[in-house]
């Protein structure tokens, strides 16, 4: 436990700058475009106060701002998942390659191999999971912002809720009902595992290994899609219930992720070769 | 005693190894010798877990290979085995955290005795220095055995002084030692046990004094019979 726990924060020292400069990235992109957004409203209105004096303006509320600046909002968190999903290979990969292959150092280390496997999981989902953080306690921040810069009396309030509704990043990064979170981020941690036992799979058996991965990765793929489509999910005349075709999959999924987390811890201890 | 039963290894249906047996004693240095591609390294990576094998067993004082292993063997590849990205001293921590075998005592001895820098990157250090770090890592964990691969092959004269020095100091006396070269050169004299390899198979294995005194022959002559015949 301890040296899992000292394999997790490894992992997450070696990966910092990249997720410093990620959250940079995201804060400069949101501020400024926020910024801009409020200013060139304030000033378009300040134009036509100076033709038309007697002009009333609407109030601005931050989720109606936040909703008219999606885009580029959006782009700094397209671009830290496209980051994290090629860092999900390389986090393994980066061991292998290079002057130094420090997979060397981490198998023979007097502890577990699957710890190795379970540190990067957890390091991997704790970048999402601090990632998502950043991104609430930035729209916190952003708030404040807004009130500072918008004088008060046009300010009209808006709910948290509506904030995340005026994205459809938001929608789906931070779902607003629980079992739509479990869902999401469940079927992410399984991709996941999948793709990290195919991973394991090729540095098992090399040149026949990325065969046997693509396989292995189309197989999973096939198990959760398959029934899904074949018991009519789609067709209101099917057999079962639609509940009880999730329940089907829903155990597939859980038959799969075991198979696969065992796998992998498999040939981490058996097969891996350096 | 690490002992090697009948080990063997194919690589897409080539032979990599083919019915390696031999013993590695405590206290003695043994020798792994063989051109190029004779299966030297791998030998010393399956020992370590770091490559399965096909057959064959491999024991470490009569017990299968398992997570303890690694805090009675030490394992000193030919090449870096630590994020560049880190200081020299760093390493040294990581090796303090996880290994309980680690002597941070012995690690500062040899760290001044190869004149290395602790605020260095290792991404930083020569082939040279480099090997000499891997010396460090490797020997500064107390543990009955040390394998080492190539730990002369690309180092200059002086380097190479020095390291054969670490070897009849007490950093190693009472280990057993199992190396892998091709080049006998500076050690000759500290050999105990030599193992000839050829094309993934052992083709001698031999006692030095033993052969020294009773036919007057020194390794390398034994490997000119061997290769020459």
């Amino acid at each position: 436990m301890n040296r899992y726990l000292k394999l997790v924060h490894m992992e997450i020292h070696r990966f910092r700058y990249v997720l410093g400069s990620l959250m940079g990235i995201t804060m400069i992109f949101q501020i400024s475009a926020l910024i801009w957004q409020v200013n060139s409203k304030l000033s378009m209105d300040r134009e036509t106060a100076k033709q038309f004096p007697e002009s009333l303006f609407s109030q601005i509320s931050f989720h109606e701002i936040v909703f008219s600046i999606q885009f580029w909002f959006i782009i700094p968190i397209l671009v830290s998942i496209a980051v994290l999903s090629l860092y999900v290979f390389l986090i393994w990969y980066r061991d292998w390659f290079g002057r130094n292959t420090f997979i060397y150092r981490l198998l023979m280390l007097p502890t577990a191999r699957r710890h190795i496997y379970l540190a990067k999981l957890t390091a991997i989902l704790t970048f999402v999971f601090s990632l998502v953080a950043f991104q609430l306690l930035l729209l916190v921040i952003e708030k404040l912002i807004f009130n500072m810069i918008v004088p008060a009396d046009r300010i009209q309030s808006s709910h948290f809720s509506d904030v995340i509704a005026a994205n459809q990043a938001f929608k789906e990064l931070i779902p607003r009902a629980f079992d739509q979170f479990v869902f999401s981020y469940g079927l992410g941690i399984m991709a996941l595992i999948i793709i990290f036992t195919a991973i394991l799979i090729e540095r098992s058996y090399r040149m026949v290994g990325i065969v046997y991965a693509a396989l292995y990765v189309f197989v999973c793929v096939f198990a959760v899609v398959f029934p899904l489509l074949s018991l009519g999910i789609d067709r209101s005349n099917a057999y079962l219930y639609p509940e009880e075709i999730f329940g089907i999959v829903f155990g597939i999924c859980a038959v799969l992720l075991a198979a696969s987390v065992w796998l992998g811890f498999r040939l981490l201890s058996k097969k891996i070769a350096v | 005693m690490i002992e090697v039963k009948n080990m063997s290894k194919s690589y897409l249906r080539r032979h990599v190894l083919k019915d390696v047996s031999f013993t590695a004693e405590k206290g003695q240095i043994t020798c792994l010798i063989g051109i190029n591609g004779a299966g030297k390294s791998t030998i010393l990576k399956s020992i370590m877990g770091l490559s399965p094998i096909k057959k064959g067993q491999i024991l470490v004082d009569g017990q299968p290979l398992d997570k303890l292993t690694y805090e009675k063997v030490a394992f000193i590849p030919d090449h870096l085995t630590m994020p560049l990205g880190m200081k020299l001293a760093e390493g040294l921590q990581f090796m303090a955290d996880f290994y309980t075998n680690w002597e941070p005592s012995r690690a500062e001895e040899l760290m001044d005795f190869f004149q290395l820098d602790a605020l260095e990157k290792i991404g930083n250090m020569s082939k040279g220095t480099a090997a000499k770090y891997n010396l460090v890592l490797g020997l500064a964990q107390k543990t009955e055995y040390v394998l080492m691969d190539e730990p002369f092959s690309g180092i200059d004269l002086f380097s190479r002084e020095l390291i054969a020095e670490v070897f009849s100091s007490h950093l190693i006396e009472d280990r057993g030692v199992l190396l892998t070269t091709h080049e006998i050169g500076e050690i000759e004299q500290l050999i105990d046990k030599a193992v000839i390899m050829q094309k993934g198979t052992i083709v001698r294995e031999f006692n030095c004094e033993e052969v020294r005194s009773a036919e007057g022959k020194s390794i390398v002559d034994v490997m000119r019979e061997v290769y020459r015949s």
